[in-house]
């Protein structure tokens, strides 16, 4: 136990437990800003996966960062085929959502192939570059602390400290302008907007285009940082936990920054916890966020049925 | 005139993808800073006609003139832009957004790129308190009132410099009081410069509050006129096409057994607060049985207790012989309940299914409209046909989605619906508001047949003169608890009522509990 406690509490987890965030937290902002434009976006795995192959691709050839710009609007173009399909065709937008993880699925392996020269596992045939590491080993020279807070803070990649500024970024936007006001209206209430003038299929657009790009920058984080290069289903269901991270954090960004850094911290362990226990399977340990997901979404449903039934009963009570 | 019309529609026609012929060849006139009404049956063609104004529907043919000018309205933005404002019969709020936010959204105020929040708010205040529309900037809306979410509405359209204001059935979701502060508050628009489209269809408010009346019937204008000149029966005869006498015949008859006792039921609200304190009564077989309150005053929640939706907290609810406190709605149903909620819209239909699944929902669990398990689609068709045709609901078939009836058609699918079913207690929450007087007087005639069979009936209305006229006993609420009960009504008046709602008397309890 103390053993346990000795490496969860120390700077390297918390460096794991950062690090294993982040794309989640990425993910899950993009999750954050579909569904409250009102359109649930179960594609984020399709997507962080299109925008980590399409990343690695491109930085065979030329720098990180029009590697990573080439990720995001990979992203940002499954989100306007979601968005074209599902607000101008009329499909079901879960039902897109999946076509779109299939076809991510299956297509980044056979890409994968065609630019590796047949490899259908692995991009390790390709020169691929990664995301800079900010140092921060100043921190160092603070006296006692120091030393803790160098190995907890520096070395992280540059996304990694944009994703905190997009948190905040993000609930700005979303509670302190139009846009976000307008987005948020439409989500709750789309007849509102409409005839306040507001195109609710406008909005739902933007949604799921922002959320192809965030979804994105976090493929792009796990491909050019977390591992460097592509792995076939390298994504391993982190576009699903997000979603959940989403519902659990009461779709506020806040929220869901606590809940993705949860997920995230579960995942640090599923790496330490087998080999300090052996006779715990890994397997059961990596199932715990999934699991938690569920339950999330349970309570979210609940939570769901007794708002409305509020709402009802609030706009009724009064009548 | 010399002038130019604030506004002018000119020969607008409109078909629905259904194939429903909602405007032929209207035409209006409306004269600025005044009130202009359009009354006419459900299904007339009233909303069709303003939502065009509004730019949501796009007529076939047909112009429109603002001040003289001929515009193209071709989205709702158009029309804002256009300074024609809308009030719908079903609010558009966003019931998280607080009462600011609502008013400000899509013309939001900024600084930068910034939301200005305070000047939302400031401004919002200002426009309440200018136009006479008294509500809090900062509330949250799906927390205040129906009648303050209107004036949410109201201060919406005119934020955005709304010249020509659309109410379309604004009193049918209000209280008396609220009614009379609405009438308020559009004398002042009016006062103002503003032009007021108003539509309803109780005649008393449209005579109060108008200076000219268009009646639509069938999609058709049928008469315009000007309010000094119009009579209540003309408008009617215009409207239903004979005379609607709103006189119900009352034979005498015998009051059978008991058939739903209340004794000592408590119930919370939705906020989870006191609502219906200690109340004892009973309904017998044959029987309507009205309560009189003032909104709000507990009797929504003692019939969502008596229908299965809320739990009462305290008491004792006997059906026939049968203690059913506590039951689910579905087997109070089994158990011969019947209900035409308050919300129809939220409680009593699914939008998006046809009215014949609408009409036959609580029935399809049993022959003849199920065979061996399998629902016998030609026998639903026929059952909704029926009841469609006996209820006149107008509709171009029962296939189609109950969203694409108009508002007051909606209402008769519920009513139609409950009174079928043969209940053996009724239990009836304004069952005509928001419907035409040719279908109230439908309604009426329904209740009092319903009673006649031998149903027992519990009817809240706000409107005293429908209790008065259909009720054979009345129990009044205030705050919650049973404070008058009269055993005859004939002679009272709804003054006599008013004291005991506004809970200024009391009756002894001893008489009380006679009577109840
Ligand atoms: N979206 C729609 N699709 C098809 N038909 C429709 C649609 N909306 C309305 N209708 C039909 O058009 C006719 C006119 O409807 P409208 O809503 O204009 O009536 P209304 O005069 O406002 O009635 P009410 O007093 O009941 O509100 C009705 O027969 C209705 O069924
Ligand atoms: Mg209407």
């Amino acid at each position: 136990m103390t053993e346990l406690l000795t490496t969860i509490i120390s700077a390297t987890f918390f460096f794991a437990v950062i690090r294993t965030t982040v794309p989640l937290l990425l993910a899950a902002l993009g999750g954050l800003l579909a569904e409250l434009s009102g359109a649930l976006n179960v594609a984020l795995e399709g997507m962080m996966l299109s925008a980590a192959l399409t990343a690695v691709i491109v930085s065979a050839s030329y720098p990180w960062w029009i590697g990573l710009l080439a990720g995001v609007l990979a992203g940002m173009a499954l989100g306007a085929v979601m968005a074209l399909f599902h607000l101008r065709f009329g499909a079901d937008v879960v039902l897109v959502g999946f076509a779109i993880n299939l076809m991510a699925a299956g297509g980044t392996v056979f890409i994968l192939a065609q630019a590796t020269g047949g490899d259908r596992g692995t991009s390790l045939a390709l020169p691929s570059k990664s995301i800079p590491r900010l140092s921060l080993s100043w921190l160092g020279a603070i006296p006692g602390v120091g030393g803790t807070l160098e190995a907890a803070l520096s070395g992280h990649s540059y996304l990694t400290w944009a994703t905190v500024i997009l948190v905040a970024g993000i609930w700005f936007m979303l509670y302190q302008t139009a846009t976000g006001l307008r987005l948020r209206a439409v989500g709750e209430y789309a007849p509102a907007a409409a005839a306040a003038g507001i195109s609710p299929d406008q909005m739902r657009a933007l949604g799921l285009i922002l959320s192809g790009a965030l979804a994105a920058l976090g493929g792009v984080q796990l491909a050019m940082f977390n591992y460097i290069g592509f792995t076939r289903d390298m994504t391993a269901g982190r576009g699903f936990i997000a979603l959940g991270a989403v519902l659990l954090g009461a779709r506020r960004p806040g929220g869901v920054a606590i809940a993705a850094l949860l997920f995230g911290a579960f995942e640090a362990l599923a790496i330490v916890l087998p080999a300090l226990y052996t006779s715990i399977p890994g397997e059961l340990i990596h199932s715990i966020p999934f699991v938690v997901t569920l339950v999330a979404l349970v309570i979210y449903a609940r939570r769901a049925q007794l708002l409305t039934r509020r709402r009802v009963a609030g706009v009724e009570g009064a009548t | 005139m010399d002038a130019p019309f604030a506004l002018e529609m000119r020969d607008i026609s409109k078909r629905y993808p259904g194939g429903t012929l909602a405007n032929a060849d209207v035409s209006l006139d409306v004269a600025a800073a005044g009130v202009h009404a359009i009354v006419g049956e459900n299904g007339a063609g009233k909303s069709t006609l303003m939502k065009i104004l509004y730019g949501i529907e796009q007529p076939d043919s047909g112009a429109i003139l603002l001040d003289g000018t001929p515009v193209q309205i071709s989205s709702p933005a158009r029309a804002i832009a256009l300074g024609i404002g809308m009030v719908f019969q079903h609010f558009s709020l966003v019931p998280s957004l607080s009462v600011a936010e609502n008013v400000v959204l899509g013309a939001e105020p900024r600084r930068g790129l910034v939301l200005d929040l305070p000047a939302a708010l400031r401004s919002v205040g200002e426009l309440a308190e200018r136009f006479g529309l008294p509500v809090d900037p900062a509330a949250t809306v799906g927390t205040i009132p129906v009648g303050q979410q209107q004036r949410v509405e109201i201060l919406k359209a005119l934020y955005r410099n709304a010249q020509i204001l659309i109410l379309d059935e604004p009193t049918a979701v209000l209280t008396p009081q609220e009614v009379a502060e609405l009438f308020t508050a559009i004398r002042g628009l009016v006062a103002r410069g503003r032009t007021v489209l108003f539509i309803a269809h109780k005649l008393p408010e449209v005579l109060a509050i108008s200076d000219a009346i268009t009646v639509m019937r069938g999609g058709r204008v049928v008469g315009n006129l000007r309010t000094a000149d119009a009579t209540a029966e003309e408008l009617t005869r215009l409207m239903v096409g004979r005379d609607v006498s709103l006189q119900v015949a009352r034979t005498s008859h015998a009051v059978g057994p008991v058939v739903c006792a209340i004794e000592g039921v408590s119930a919370n609200n939705s906020a989870q607060l006191p609502a219906v304190n200690d109340v004892s009564f009973v309904v017998r077989s044959g029987e309507i049985l009205g309560i009189a309150a003032v909104e709000g005053n507990g009797q929504s929640e003692l019939l969502e207790v008596l229908s299965g939706l809320r739990q009462p907290t305290a008491g004792r609810i006997t059906l026939g012989a049968e203690d059913v406190t506590g039951w689910s709605v579905r087997h109070l149903r089994q158990a011969g309940v019947a209900s035409i909620p308050e919300d129809r819209l939220a409680r009593g239909l699914a939008a998006e299914a046809t009215i014949a699944e609408n009409m036959v929902a609580e029935r399809i669990d049993r022959p003849p409209l199920v065979n061996r398990g399998i629902l016998d689609w030609s026998a639903i068709r026929r059952a909704a046909t029926e009841l469609v045709n006996a209820y006149g609901v107008r509709t171009s078939s029962v296939q189609v989605p109950v969203d694409t009836l108009s508002g007051g058609n909606m209402q008769k699918v519920v009513i139609a619906r409950e009174l079928s079913s043969q209940p053996k207690l009724l239990l009836a929450a304004q069952p005509t508001r928001g419907i035409d007087i040719g279908a109230t007087e439908f309604v009426w005639q329904s209740l009092i047949q319903a009673r006649n069979r031998g149903a027992a009936i519990i009817l809240t209305s706000a409107d005293l003169t429908e209790l008065l006229a259909l009720a054979d006993r009345i129990i009044v609420l205030s705050k919650g608890r049973l404070v008058a009960a009269f055993p005859d009504p004939a002679n009272l008046t709804p003054e006599d009522l008013g004291t005991y709602m506004l809970g200024a008397r009391e009756q002894p309890a001893a008489e009380r509990a006679m009577a109840s």
